[in-house]
């Protein structure tokens, strides 16, 4: 395998992954189909912006929110039921419970711990050192502004916990086991090491006060842009959407074996955030995951980012208090 | 690959099943061994020999991760690190045998699932996060009973940006004085544990009958339409 040349980099070497846009395939069928999956995307998130700019406030709340995220969710989840994207990447009972076991841990344990050393946490601790008074101008602005603000800061956020993760070994032992899923599905986003779940969901919105609305707005980016990141349907996005934002294109060359590829793409929902550091790669692949596509169990999952920890963390301190002797290659340097 | 499977395996395989067995056993078989193994019986194609059966399934059992052992009319296989698309990916382990019946030679098997048991304990242990979480919210409560109240943050009153008054988006609410249930809103529920002990419950339901069919039929296509 040659793989193609984008920027510095050579993609898709180690593993297959197409590059440009203009080679990736689109959603084939009559012209019913054709029009549902190219139109889809975008009405889903202008009608959902509609929704919570224009609904009064007994409605715009947080369980509303919620209510909303699990019905969206069931369609998505029947969508990728009647119209794979790739049938190597079929829901089964087996994966769907997996999946769901990992969103359950996400929504009980999580937001257990997060409750006492989370993001929230940590804001409430130092909030009352802040003169709110200073921050008014934030809830003047018109609501899309904020809601747009609220959104790129928190997945400015995530885009360098991201790529923090696949660049310092400590955080990559947190997110290693999440690039061991092989195929997309809707609720793969929550696989992985209960840290990884913590740490991702770390962010610093807290600290500005908005409309409520705002950031119900905000969650509707969330909702209808980055669910997207894993799915298994082919849609045929516009260009000014794959542009903008992270799609399962972006995302499946993210996880691809291709150790180059899962090298881009770290942004939530906006990927014009890696565009602007150079790390989008516009492609896409189906051959997901790491050690060739080894699939990882629950139990490794869940022990992986500790029993790895220890060991490189006695590879790494148990050698130099060895002496110098110890510290001396065992095995030919790359 | 084969040779993987031990006699252990194939010793585990339909002794229990015969009517022979005593009462004790065969309920612990159908009600606690049941949670995680399915079994069944097919019959062969009229004039299909043991081999022939075999032959067909061969290809179940040479996916990734799949070690497999035949002994004469018994076949024992073993699964790790099942791909998610191999057809039997929900069961680690088995042992599959053809008996002479009174219609004729029968397939019977008995299959192992951890995914299968690991849903049977999810409701369990979700119910148990349920409870932490209850236990905590009143520690909790006595913690901040004994702190006493914090003192309230001023937060300046939101009003409207014009552009947005223009395009008709609702007034926000005054801001109105912290109550109780505001303040324990923020803390965490324990409705979501029960929520998925509850959906886990479901999916073992689900899956132990759809997995149970599925299988049937998968074995019946392969042993009568190949």
């Amino acid at each position: 395998m040659n793989g193609v040349r984008v920027g510095k980099r050579i993609i898709g070497a180690q593993a297959p992954v197409i590059v440009g846009w203009e080679n990736i395939p689109k959603v084939e069928g009559g012209p019913v189909k054709q029009i549902f999956f190219t139109w889809f995307q975008p009405t889903m998130l202008f009608a959902l912006i509609a929704f919570w700019f224009y609904a009064p406030n007994s409605i715009a709340k947080a369980s509303t929110a919620i209510g909303i995220g699990i019905g969206f969710k069931l369609l998505l989840l029947g969508l990728e039921w009647l119209a794979p994207r790739h049938e190597s990447w079929r829901l089964t009972w087996k994966e769907l419970t997996t999946d769901l076991f990992y969103v359950g841990i996400g929504f009980t344990v999580v937001r257990l711990i997060d409750s006492y050393i989370g993001d929230g946490a940590m804001i409430e601790a130092i909030q009352h050192a802040f003169d709110w008074e200073k921050f008014a101008w934030f809830t003047g602005l018109p609501l899309l502004v904020q809601a747009l603000m609220i959104s790129l800061v928190f997945d400015f956020g995530q885009y360098w916990m991201h790529r923090g993760m696949h660049n310092w070994h400590p955080l990559w032992l947190a997110h290693a086991p999440h690039h061991y899923i092989t195929q997309l599905n809707v609720n793969k986003g929550a696989v992985g090491n209960p840290v990884e779940l913590f740490l991702i969901g770390l962010g610093i919105g807290g600290f500005f006060d908005f409309v409520p609305r705002a950031a119900l707005l905000a969650g509707a980016f969330g909702l209808a842009v980055g669910t997207y990141q894993h799915i298994n349907v082919r849609f045929n996005s516009p260009r000014w959407w794959r542009f903008l934002f992270n799609t399962t294109e972006h995302h499946s060359v993210h996880h691809s074996q291709d150790f180059e590829a899962s090298r881009s793409n770290y942004s939530n929902t906006w990927v014009i955030i890696d565009r602007l550091f150079g790390t989008c790669v516009d492609g896409e692949a189906e051959l997901l995951g790491m050690e060739g596509g080894r699939p990882m169990s629950v139990r490794e999952t869940m022990t992986y980012t500790f029993t790895e920890g220890w060991k490189s963390a006695r590879e790494r301190f148990g050698r130099r208090s060895m002496g110098p002797m110890a510290s001396a290659p065992m095995v030919p340097a790359e | 690959m084969t040779g993987g499977a031990s006699a252990a395996d194939r010793a585990m395989a339909f002794d229990a099943t015969s009517p022979r067995a005593p009462l004790g056993y065969s309920v612990y078989r159908r009600f606690i061994d049941g949670i995680w193994h399915v079994e069944g019986s097919l019959a062969l194609a009229p004039g299909d020999s043991a081999d022939d059966a075999f032959e067909r399934l061969d290809p179940l059992f040479q996916q990734t991760g799949t070690t497999h052992d035949r002994a004469g009319d018994t076949l024992t296989f073993r699964k790790e690190n099942q791909a998610a698309q191999d057809k039997m990916a929900v069961f680690d382990g088995g042992v599959l045998r053809i008996e002479q019946d009174a219609p004729g030679l029968m397939l019977r098997y008995r299959l192992a699932s951890r995914a299968l048991l690991f849903c049977f304990l999810a409701p369990f242990l979700f119910l148990a996060f349920a409870q932490t979480t209850i236990v905590l919210g009143k520690f909790e409560q006595a913690r901040t009973a004994a702190k006493g109240k914090k003192p309230e943050v001023k937060k300046p009153p939101v009003v409207l940006n014009p552009i947005d008054k223009a395009l008709g988006a609702p007034e926000p609410d005054p801001p109105k004085k912290k109550k109780k249930a505001d303040e324990d809103d923020k803390k965490p529920s324990a409705t979501p544990a029960y929520v998925f002990a509850g959906m886990f419950a479901a999916l073992y339901v689900i899956g132990r009958v759809l997995e149970d069919r599925r299988i049937k039929a998968l074995f019946r296509r392969r042993l009568l339409n190949a």
